[in-house]
């Protein structure tokens, strides 16, 4: 009986202490400001490295320190992590006020989540007129409505080598949208796709200093490519195809399609792989050429030309020990198309606070946007903010990278870019769009590793698959 | 020698003596071969974080950190080259690249002026020579807050170790020893939490810890499961006090000892070994824990562990991988430090044994 | 365990003793709960509602971001997984056939290093320990780094060693480990060799308790060192190694993390990094679908509880406590 009794006091003790132990946790909370609190999620996009997180830090006690009325939390999760906290949160009902810098892609991912700004727009009488109205619908979607305002944008442009055209007597690309390529023979030709799988193919250069347009070419011993895009050989058809012209996978009834031109782009790809051979291929990406595994390839020096976005400027070529410029991207059948990444800050449904969200949101794209798209690398979406952008930008890259004559590059053709960007966008939301891209991603595998893929038999077994999933979507 | 055999007239010792030196020199060989083999890829991190990127991603660079060797001609930089000539191997620096013949410079001999080679130059062997790049060590030194996210892990870390090494041992003392109730389903009710994925509970946990109990922010649902117990730890403890031969305890109970006295008093001495082993690892786990602390300190960075805090290293456009790995070596010296000193709990013999032969 | 007939046989001092057990079964039944206490609490506060909830979602067609429009289902979810998804069938294969090259591997390898480093003829024991300790502190995102770079084809530390030995390892047409299925289990299970570290520990301490005697007897005898293993480190270590044993064959099932991260869960290449739980995930957060990745887990914690059984089944043939069976 002693025994027991002993027993009973001790587990009663270890009770109360743990029960003690818990309490002093909620102290915290209880003391917590008579603010608002605004939970400001970063992680679906760029802004998760130390110096990022330092800078957003200082723009939410900037902000905590303009006002008494709202205190504005950051919660910062690396971007691997990112998504599946973001999901957990919300269906843990625990979602934060906003989110973002995120891509259309990050947005995409999580549909239905976001709330239409329209009406805290008319009531605070934001005003937009200083947004490009064709950005802004970027961000409209149907039925849905106003999901984000653009704050960040990311045009995309064609990056070349300036030695490695000097090396084989090749002349530069063009300086201007709508100007012709001089080839090496003073031929005037359009700055279109065909011009640039020629050019591609003379920048391809085997161990025997052979170029890829040669007879004795040697496929197996290629040192040097001719073009590429930055999604790599195997990872997003859409990225790589809208240089044909934008598209969707999927049509305005949601039903699955592989837009004509992007079959002719995609036969275009394969040939380039495996036929011309100036488009790296699966193995050939993964090699110590091309960076062993790592998909900056023109940082290596060995790729003559790079399609890449803006977000690439500076890091990019820190390595590469030559000289390269920005040229327009190239039209086909006339069209010129230059893919768009844009980042945007998005409200969210469940936020119980949507004024003060919108309060912080408009704070983050007026007084805080200037320090913002500098630490994130992206160009203000504001046109007003434009202006003085690439002056700063310049001074920044200029002091990170001494050796590059930054000042002396085709900027405005960035800017440019602009106006031709791919509507509908490439990172458009599709019907379960996770699944759908892990389902193209399989095919662009095999794509990059088979040389006898049949390019139109299997582009039809996509769509049939595709069809399936976006079956099952409600 | 004679001396020797003066005072082992029969050479039972010095053979004796020398198989043992010979045991140890053929042990120790084989522990150095195969640790050269497993350590490999530590020692790939250690080079590496003495590089810098570009020497990284060099092609054909050599596994020790080296730096191309250049050559000033006429106010601009040259890249120097292992050049093959009728003369041998020269070394001269590439001016004038081309694909099939180039322009180069005889370092030896810049006034010999351009020197036409025929070949492609991409298939030479750049010159290079041996350079550390050490800064990447205060470099990320100073990156993150290392003093306060060291003390945070530590902290965690403490904390936890205690809690789980007092819960999981007695829980594991109760299955090991008693006869109670329900003890079988118990025990696979315990083992069943390990079986299925932490990742499907990760909703309903992160809900009730976070919007029933208000703890977003906070250490406490990274550190109060732990002080419950988990079934990793009682089943090996388990396990280990089942090898316990019983006379001990019976010899304690004798002597009047209830069984929490006999617990503290002859099984744990008997288990330092066991109870160090998991003490150690469940120090390396918290130390390296990351989801957990991520998830439920989102929003407190001041709060945030040392790995949480390695994470800030990586750029969503671009992976810094000389610095990563610094930092990583960095953040494992206080653990390696810890195991270091903590190992000569693993002496055999240390603890008396009563096994019935 | 005694029948009545038995009970009224026996005498009153009998009867007393009977009694006398009986309060001590009673009390050491308490004593065991009061000893397993702290576990139930835990157990009770943060397992049970999870787990109960989480086979709940298996119930529902659930995606994490819109849980409102959360739906019963009965069990259409187990009907798609058992019979209409290939994909079920075929993350099983993968996670069952990985078991099968790296658990055995990692156990006689974590067993035969702990022997090693517990050799008293190992000069600098500490430093050894400590050095095959050290790539389990590792952090993970750094771990995977490393491994990338060592196994690449033609950069790599791995190829260029073997290339040493004249075999032409590196280059276009080298050894490919995380690109070729037939070579990836083998990039996988060095992988997983690598963080052994936890389990040479266990081995180790299980190693400290067993006495020195023992060994000194059998080499009186004239016992050799395989004979030693095989008579006396081997049936004392069971307790150990079935613990190991165990703890493997749940982790190694759950393994997870390293091709997640490698392979961001595309199953490249060809589908044969597509391990169960990597199809978890990929279905209960990737794509969202928790309901659907909730029944998937159940499935994998059937699958291992049943394997579980049959090793503790089997364990009273193989499995020696020094201090006499329980239950």
């Amino acid at each position: 009986m002693r025994h027991k009794i002993r027993m009973t006091r001790f587990v009663v003790l270890s009770l109360l202490l743990v029960l003690t132990s818990f309490g002093t946790g909620s102290v915290q909370d209880v003391s917590a400001r008579d603010r608002v609190q605004i939970r400001w999620f970063v992680g679906l996009g760029t802004g998760t490295e130390a110096e990022q997180i330092a800078a957003q830090e200082a723009v939410v006690s900037d902000f905590n320190a303009s006002q008494d009325e709202i205190e504005l939390i950051l919660e910062v999760i690396p971007f691997d992590q990112a998504y599946d906290v973001l999901a957990t949160q919300i269906a843990a009902d625990n979602a934060p006020d906003i989110v973002g810098p995120m891509g259309i892609q990050g947005r995409a991912d999580f549909p239905g989540v976001w709330m239409d700004l329209d009406p805290l727009i008319q009531e605070t009488n934001y005003d937009l007129s200083d947004f490009d109205p064709a950005l802004l619908d970027f961000y409209y979607l149907e039925g849905e409505g106003q999901l984000g305002i653009p704050f960040a944008v990311f045009p995309s442009f064609i990056l070349y080598n300036k030695d490695l055209f000097d090396e084989g007597d090749i002349p530069y690309l063009p300086s201007n949208y709508n100007e012709p390529y001089i080839d090496w023979e003073g031929n005037e030709r359009p700055w279109d796709m065909s011009t640039l799988r020629e050019v591609a193919m003379v920048l391809t250069v085997d161990a025997n200093g052979n170029d890829a347009t040669m007879a004795a070419f040697d496929p197996d011993n290629i040192l040097q490519f001719g073009f590429g895009n930055w999604a790599g050989p195997h990872n997003d058809l859409r990225a790589r195809d809208t240089i044909f012209g934008a598209g969707s996978l999927v049509d305005g009834e949601g039903n699955a399609v592989i837009p004509p031109h992007w079959v002719e782009a995609e036969q275009w790809f394969h040939q380039a792989m495996w036929e011309d051979f100036f488009y790296p291929n699966l193995i050939y990406s993964q090699s110590e050429l091309l960076g062993a595994g790592d998909t900056n390839w023109f940082g290596t020096g060995n790729l003559g030309m790079w399609h890449t976005h803006m977000w690439y400027m500076g890091w990019g070529t820190a390595n590469l020990d030559a000289d390269w410029e920005i040229a327009p991207m190239p039209s086909h059948n006339g069209v010129v198309t230059a893919n768009l990444h844009a980042d945007t800050f998005g409200i969210m449904k469940s936020t119980d606070n949507p004024e003060a969200a919108f309060t912080v949101l408009t704070y983050l794209l007026g007084e805080g946007a200037n320090d913002l798209t500098q630490v994130y690398g992206g160009m203000p979406a504001r046109i007003s903010l434009q202006d003085g952008y690439f002056e700063r930008f310049i001074e920044v890259q200029q002091a990170a990278y001494p050796d590059v004559e930054w000042a002396e590059k085709n900027w405005h053709l960035v800017t440019e870019g602009l106006s031709y960007p791919d509507v509908p966008n490439h990172q458009e939301g599709l019907p379960r769009s996770a699944e759908s891209r892990a389902r193209y991603a399989r095919y662009a595998e095999e794509f990059a590793s088979d040389p006898d893929f049949d390019v139109e038999a299997e582009l039809e077994k996509l769509r049939l698959d595709l069809q399936a999933i976006y079956d099952t979507a409600d | 020698m004679d001396t020797t055999r003066l005072y082992d007239p029969h050479g039972t010792k010095l053979a004796a003596y020398r198989r043992a030196i010979i045991r140890r020199v053929l042990v120790t060989t084989l522990a150095l071969a195969i640790l050269s083999l497993y350590i490999m890829p530590l020692v790939y991190a250690l080079v590496t974080s003495l590089k810098t990127p570009e020497q990284v991603s060099e092609p054909r660079a050599p596994i020790v950190p080296s730096e191309r060797v250049t050559y000033d001609y006429q106010g601009d930089t040259y890249d120097v080259y292992n050049v093959p000539t009728e003369d041998g191997m020269q070394e001269w620096a590439l001016v004038d690249p081309g694909r099939r013949c180039s322009g180069f410079i005889d370092i030896n001999n810049p006034h010999a002026g351009l020197i036409e080679w025929e070949g492609n130059w991409r298939g030479l062997e750049p010159v290079r020579e041996l350079s550390f790049y050490w800064s990447n060590y205060p470099d990320a030194w100073n990156r993150i807050d290392f003093p306060r996210l060291l003390g945070n892990t530590l902290q965690y870390a403490f904390i936890t170790m205690i809690g789980t090494l007092v819960s999981s041992s007695l829980a594991a003392y109760g299955f090991a020893r008693f006869n109670f109730p329900f003890k079988n389903v118990l025990f696979f009710i315990m083992i069943s939490t390990i079986l299925l994925p932490p990742a499907v509970t990760l909703v309903p946990t992160y809900a009730f810890f976070v919007k029933s109990l208000g703890w977003g922010g906070t250490w406490w649902p990274v550190i109060v499961p732990h002080l419950f117990g988990n079934a990793y730890n009682i089943f090996l403890l388990r396990q280990y006090f089942l090898t316990i031969p019983r006379e001990l305890e019976e010899a304690a109970y004798i002597d009047g000892a209830n069984p929490l006295q006999t617990f503290v008093r002859v099984i744990l001495p008997q288990s330092v070994p066991v109870l160090t082993a998991v003490a150690l690892f469940h120090f390396f786990f918290a130390w390296n824990d990351f989801f957990a602390p991520l998830i439920y300190l989102a929003g407190n960075r001041a709060e945030n562990p040392i790995s949480v805090g390695l994470s800030e290293f990586r750029s969503f456009y671009q992976i810094n991988v000389p610095l990563i790995l610094t930092a990583a070596i960095i953040s494992m010296l206080v653990p390696l430090m810890i195991f270091f000193l903590a190992q000569r709990y693993f002496i055999q013999g240390i603890v008396v044994t009563g096994v019935d032969k | 365990m005694s029948t009545k007939l038995h009970e009224l046989s026996r005498s009153h001092a009998q009867r007393r003793a009977l009694k006398r057990m009986g309060g001590r079964e009673r009390r050491d039944a308490l004593w065991g709960l009061f000893f397993i206490t702290p576990w139930i609490m835990g157990f009770l506060a943060f397992y049970l509602m999870p787990m109960v909830s989480s086979l709940g979602f298996s119930l529902f067609d659930f995606t994490l971001s819109a849980p409102e429009d959360a739906r019963f289902i009965g069990l259409d979810n187990w009907q798609r997984m058992l019979f209409d998804d290939p994909n079920t069938w075929h993350s099983m294969k993968v996670s069952l056939g990985f078991l099968a090259i790296s658990l055995p591997t990692m156990l006689i390898f974590g067993l035969l290093l702990a022997i090693l480093l517990n050799a008293k003829h190992l000069v600098g024991r500490n430093l050894f320990r400590t050095l095959f300790y050290a790539p389990t502190m590792v952090p993970l995102i750094a771990a995977i780094l490393i491994w990338e770079s060592v196994l690449n084809p033609s950069t790599g530390w791995v190829n260029r060693l073997i290339s040493l030995s004249g075999f032409e390892a590196t280059g276009i047409n080298g050894l490919r480990w995380l690109d070729d299925p037939s070579l990836v289990y083998f990039a996988y299970t060095f992988i997983s060799l690598w963080g052994i570290g936890n389990a040479i520990l266990i081995n180790l301490a299980g190693l400290q308790n067993i006495p020195t005697e023992l060994y000194e007897a059998a080499a009186i005898d004239g016992a050799g060192w395989i004979r030693q293993l095989r008579k006396i480190t081997l049936p004392m270590m069971s307790p150990i190694i079935f613990y190991n044993l165990v703890l493997g064959l749940v982790l190694q099932l759950q393994y997870f993390i390293v091709p997640w991260v490698l392979t961001e869960g595309t199953g490249y290449p060809q589908g044969s990094t597509s391990f169960f739980m990597v199809y978890f995930y990929k279905q209960a957060f990737t794509f969202q679908n928790m309901g659907y990745g909730a029944t998937l887990a159940w499935l994998m914690f059937v699958v291992t509880l049943i394997i579980t059984l049959v090793l503790f089944a089997s364990a009273r043939f193989w499995v020696f406590y020094g201090g006499g069976r329980e239950d």
